[in-house]
């Protein structure tokens, strides 16, 4: 107990030092990039000195790292500010030329935008994870168990074959081959649930490499280990001594692939396919507002993202010494 | 019997099952739904007079009532119907007179009288109003009773005849509301068929007015949907998603040709699509650079590259449109002459010229990206450098109109206008008029003197004659931008929609459409 | 993000000749294998085809020919010689296409993986080497740039300034230099102690000589094997990158633009998005074959050795 504790403080500060990095870092590119988001706000109607107000009023014009400070407050307090362009409802617009300033309350808040689209997002993942963990741990096993036999080659060229796939020509295929050609499951945008599983599985063969990989590596090296001779010799079966130790020892090496490797991968990749998929999570919501330059929504994802990044690492460095306790941090 | 469809449905669920309990359930079954995929963003204002743009006025259309309507079938596109009025006519050279319809509502539960349509003809005409663009000029309305209503336009200086066809064009808003900017903008309120219920991101519900003076219509629902990319509103459309998808591909309007369950259809419409240039800014300053880069287009190619989603035509405005006619000075394709108009400028090969970039949107008209392409190496041809961006539809909305400094970012914009009615000033006064020049900020007396008389003129013959002798010519000699094509449009619609009237200009009336 | 980096670091290393002929084994081990071969053969074949191709063939990359447009691949109704993998909405040819976009993809990945090799190996052997307040701030730094997903950062940074080659690659390096400065800091720390590294030192050797002539060439070439795979990696994000519309921008040709451009025609003009793909795949695979064979020749020589 005391030493989850303190785990878990050491490692959440280090983190919250991390996250705080990476929001600067980020906080930074987008105030130092050319475009003023007062412009973006107001449209192009309105005048100079309107927006310079504007912009003083907002605190535009003050220094990066007093708006940074200023930003930091408001994230603390749960605010991520008000999107530039989205309208109260959520809906993209364009166009206006009213003649009315920007106002914070006819725009959308940020985090009410992301709530709205990471369930779609989180649905999108967990089902490619399953997939992926389904298609690869089997074959990753087995290609352990073998290894250097036919199975781990076959191993092999799979996951060559699956890691050379560029993801969004991959989408494009499956989107012509199974939902326009064959219709057999639903492509583009959101209705049902079912529109996610082919984003997923697009997903899922990205991943799978990786745990492949890794799943095979683990129980080879496992099965090398001298307590599978020894515990076959004090009479244990060979598959229960699969199961029971060698499957568990090699659990810790694939947490830390799921944690790190997957998740990253998959932050990453979510976006693009959601992107080619026209399905309606963070991902799409990111790219659009890198269209519109909606700095607000920018900003927050990629926090949010770092964020989530940085958590899971930490959960899985402590998953993985809670079951292996030699494993100290 | 179990489909392949529903197996692999089934093995999904029990993965999916408990990953996430959200708001992803579709809704509940039994209404008439009409979803429409449209390509144009709304703007968040629900003013009708804040904007030019075409998302928010096919929706505007959907929900207000206009005093008459045009629907502009082919071979008699000059024929008025009437909608708020009943009926109408010019009193003299400065009045025009509208009677109107008895018993009409309000979504909001008013009455609508003589007093709403002078309180939105006087406000929607005030030079301020961004939409007032498309109107001829201000008005002061009179009341003569509750139910007729005078147009004068003695006080400003030109025929009230102008406003014959704009009446159709003119969207009828509520007199409180007008009274109430922050009401105005914050939700819609009209007379039309449908009333405005909520927005959710970008998905837009309309229900079926219960009040409309026409009776009900038969759709419970409409929900006006942004789908900013073609080729996500037709695979929608495919998959039962979507009822109306607008604006399709021409590719794609030939792939569903034999499709089962969506019907295509194919429509002249009322929209030229312009390459307009940053005329108060270098060097489109000079109207020789302007006709340089003109000539060096061959508009047959672009023709080619559209294939059925555009026709030829010379002329600044649409052949749907009063006044159409092929302007004998139209810039041809002519690179020595290209060549020529350069050097005389000071720039020859293009030597000095600075890079010049090309705004065009992409996923809301057919094929701009790729004509775009096909212009940006023409112009290189001749020496221009000219740099492509392209946007999202709502990014390029923001983009094209100039600000108020006078200029818009880019030195060239790819820009479609599509207005209703047959009337050529809602073209020609928004775009090449010094008062509103929205795009291409063109500050030209000549122009001006010409349009202020070709909308002086009563006479409609007369006016066909100022229009193609003098109008059309001086803009074809100074093009402050450059009618490429007229656009023919598709729309996609599930078999089972009928009754949708389909207008030249964008709008769709589902008032008396059905699902079968 | 490449974990197989790391593995590295707790290996313990011989002499400094040993080192070396290590690295020359590992080499001659992976060349041995089939997989290597095949991806060697694969990839450089492409290689000389997309330099030389374009002016071999005579077909503009960039030649709009309205005429030609939709010509789909030859063996299918209607292809034709000329455009032997067809031609896209703008008539122009997609063989030629694809191989400058290849070009442009390899380009974009070898120097961007060079640059993130290079930059990465040096802080983290300045940081391992020195050691203190030095090595923790550089790996704090480290550790959040790590936190940020490749694609966002890229996305966030390119979206919103105008994407150029340059950019592209700096974005592409700033991503990616985190997980080679870890490996080279903890291969750093156990080298900074050997017997050669002080010998050096009482010889009066100067820091930097000392990093540069003594330790580096003895612990890059094994980190360098496995980079190869990061290639494939960063040509297939310099792809999603131009299908988002902020890679390199037309006229030029990427993998991307020519994808995305093409989603609208899958109904009728399937090819023009996936031929390039296909191309793209089977230079990825040529890649992935290479680096796998020579990862795994290091890991099991390294494995061996301890």
């Amino acid at each position: 107990m005391l030493f989850a504790v303190d785990f878990f403080l050491r490692r959440l500060v280090q983190g919250l030092v991390i996250v705080v990095l990476v929001a600067m870092l980020i906080f930074t590119l987008l105030r130092v990039v050319p475009g003023d988001p007062v412009r973006i706000m107001l449209g192009p109607m309105v005048t100079a000195e309107m927006a310079e107000e504007t912009a003083q009023k907002m605190g535009l014009r003050d220094p990066v790292p007093v708006q940074f400070i200023r930003y930091a407050a408001q994230v603390i307090s749960g605010d991520f500010g008000h999107s530039f362009v989205r309208s109260a409802q959520g809906g993209s617009t364009g166009g206006s030329r009213g003649g009315d300033t920007f106002d914070a309350s006819n725009r959308a808040p940020v985090m009410g935008l992301i709530l709205t689209a990471l369930p779609y997002s989180l649905l999108l993942a967990g089902l490619a994870l399953g997939i992926s963990l389904v298609i690869s741990l089997p074959i990753g096993i087995v290609a352990g168990l073998f290894s250097g036999r036919w199975p781990d080659r076959l191993a092999l060229y799979l996951s060559s074959l699956f890691v050379s796939l560029p993801n969004i020509w991959l989408a494009l295929v499956l989107i012509f081959l199974v939902s326009v050609k064959g219709g057999l499951l639903p492509a583009i945008g959101y209705q049902n649930w079912t529109y996610a599983i082919l984003p997923a599985l697009v997903l899922a063969i990205e991943l799978s490499p990786v745990f492949i990989r890794s799943a095979s590596v683990a129980v080879s090296s496992n099965m090398m280990e001298s307590y599978v001779p020894s515990g076959i010799i004090r009479g244990l079966s060979r598959p229960r001594m699969i199961v029971a130790h060698v499957l568990r020892n090699s659990m810790i090496p694939l947490l830390n692939v799921v944690g790190i490797q997957a998740i990253g991968l998959l932050l990453g990749s979510l976006f693009v396919i959601e992107y080619a998929f026209n399905y309606p999570g963070v991902g799409l919501l990111m790219i659009n507002a890198v269209f519109q330059r909606d700095f607000p929504v920018i900003q927050a994802i990629a926090i949010l993202a770092c964020t989530v990044l940085v958590l899971v690492n930490i959960l899985v460095d402590f998953a993985a010494t809670t079951i292996d306790r030699r494993l100290q941090y | 019997m179990t489909t392949r469809r529903q197996v692999l449905v089934g093995a999904g669920a029990t993965l999916a099952l408990g990953a996430v309990g959200m708001p992803l359930a579709a809704k509940a079954q039994g209404k008439k739904t009409v979803v429409l995929a449209s390509m144009g963003p709304l703007t968040g204002n629900f003013d009708p007079t804040s904007h030019t743009t075409l998302g928010q006025g096919n929706f505007d259309k959907l929900i207000f009532s206009h005093l008459t309507r045009a629907p502009m079938e082919e071979g008699k596109t000059d024929v008025l119907e009437p909608d708020l009025a009943l009926s109408w006519q010019i009193i003299d050279e400065h009045t025009l007179e509208f009677k109107l319809r008895e018993g009409v509502k309000f979504h909001d539960g008013q009455d609508f009288s003589a007093a709403d349509v002078k309180a939105t003809y006087e406000y929607a005409s005030q030079p301020d109003r961004p939409a007032s663009s498309f109107y001829p000029g201000q008005v002061e309305v009179e009341v003569v009773d509750p139910l007729t209503v005078r147009i004068k336009t003695d006080k400003y200086g030109y025929p009230a005849s102008t406003f014959w066809f704009v009446s159709s064009y003119l969207p009828i808003l509520c007199a409180a509301d007008i009274a109430d900017p922050a009401k105005l903008q914050s939700r819609p309120n009209g007379t039309n068929s449908f009333k405005y219920v909520m927005t959710e991101g970008d998905r837009s519900t309309l229900e079926a007015f219960d009040g409309y003076y026409a009776g009900r219509p038969k759709i419970d629902e409409i929900v006006y949907a942004y789908v900013p990319d073609a080729n996500t509103r037709v695979l929608g459309l495919m998959n039962g998603e979507y009822q109306i998808a607008e604006r399709l591909e021409p590719e794609q309007y030939q792939s569903l040709l034999s499709n089962d369950t969506v019907a295509v259809r194919k429509g002249m419409s009322t929209e030229n699509k312009y390459l307009h240039f940053r005329c108060n800014k270098a060097p489109f300053d000079d109207p020789r650079i302007r006709l340089a880069a003109c000539h060096a287009i061959d508009r047959e190619q672009i023709l080619a590259l559209m294939g059925d989603a555009g026709v030829a035509s010379n002329c600044f405005v649409s052949p749907m449109k009063f006044g159409y006619t092929d302007i004998p000075n139209y810039p041809t394709y002519d690179p020595a002459e290209s060549a020529r108009l350069l050097e005389e400028a000071g720039f020859p090969g293009g030597k000095g010229l600075p890079q010049l970039e090309y705004i065009t949107s992409i996923g809301f008209y057919p094929k701009t990206k790729e004509y775009g392409e096909l212009i940006a190496a023409m112009l290189m041809e001749v020496g221009f450098d000219v740099q492509l961006t392209v946007l999202e539809p709502a990014a390029w909305e923001q983009a094209i109109y100039r600000g108020a400094d006078g200029q818009g970012p880019g030195h060239m914009c790819d820009v479609g206008w599509m207005t209703g009615s047959p009337e050529p000033d809602l073209v020609l006064r928004p775009n090449w008029h010094s008062s509103a020049a929205l795009i291409n900020g063109v500050n030209d007396a000549e122009i001006d003197a010409a349009l202020d008389k070709e909308r002086a003129t009563l006479d409609p013959a007369e006016r066909m004659k100022v229009l193609a002798e003098e109008t059309f010519p001086l803009l074809a000699a100074k093009v402050p931008s450059f009618s490429l094509f007229s656009a023919v449009v598709f729309h996609g619609a599930a078999k089972n929609l009928k009754g949708a009237y389909y207008y030249p200009n964008g709008p769709i009336d589902l008032t008396k459409a059905d699902l079968v | 993000m490449t974990p197989e980096l790391v593995s590295t670091t707790s290996v313990a290393q011989p002499t400094l000749r040993g080192q070396r002929w290590l690295s020359a084994t590992m080499f001659i081990n992976a060349w041995r294998t089939t997989e290597f071969r095949i991806g060697f053969f694969v990839f450089f074949g492409l290689i000389v085809l997309s330099v030389l191709g374009p002016s071999l063939f005579g077909v503009s990359p960039t030649k709009i020919s309205v005429t030609d447009k939709f010509l789909p691949p030859i063996g299918f109704e209607g292809g034709n010689w000329a455009h032997v993998l067809g031609t896209d909405q703008l008539g122009r040819d997609l063989f030629a296409r694809s191989l400058i976009g290849l070009r442009n993809a390899l380009m974009i990945g070898l120097i961007s993986v060079v640059g993130m090799f290079l930059l990465g190996s040096a802080i983290g052997m300045i940081a391992g080497y020195v050691g203190g307040w030095v090595d923790l701030i550089l790996m704090r730094i480290t550790d959040a740039q790590m936190a940020i997903p490749v694609i966002i950062l890229a996305i966030t940074i390119l979206g919103v300034s105008r994407p150029t080659p340059f950019s592209i690659v700096c974005v592409l390096i700033l991503a990616g230099w985190p997980a080679y400065a870890r490996t080279a800091r903890s291969v750093m720390l156990s080298e900074r102690r050997k017997e050669y590294v002080r010998a050096a030192k009482i010889l009066g050797a100067s820091d930097l000589r000392i990093m540069i002539v003594h330790i580096a060439p003895n612990i890059l070439p094994p980190i360098a094997f496995v980079a190869v795979l990061e290639v494939a990696r960063m040509m297939i994000i310099e792809a999603i990158l131009g299908f988002i519309g902020i890679g390199i921008q037309p006229p030029t040709p990427t993998f991307g633009t020519i994808i995305a451009d093409g989603t609208k025609y899958l109904m009728n003009a399937w090819w023009i998005t996936t031929v390039p793909g296909l191309l793209l795949a089977i230079s990825l695979c040529g890649i992935n074959l290479m680096g796998g064979a020579l990862e795994r020749a290091r890991n099991k020589l390294l494995q061996g050795v301890s």
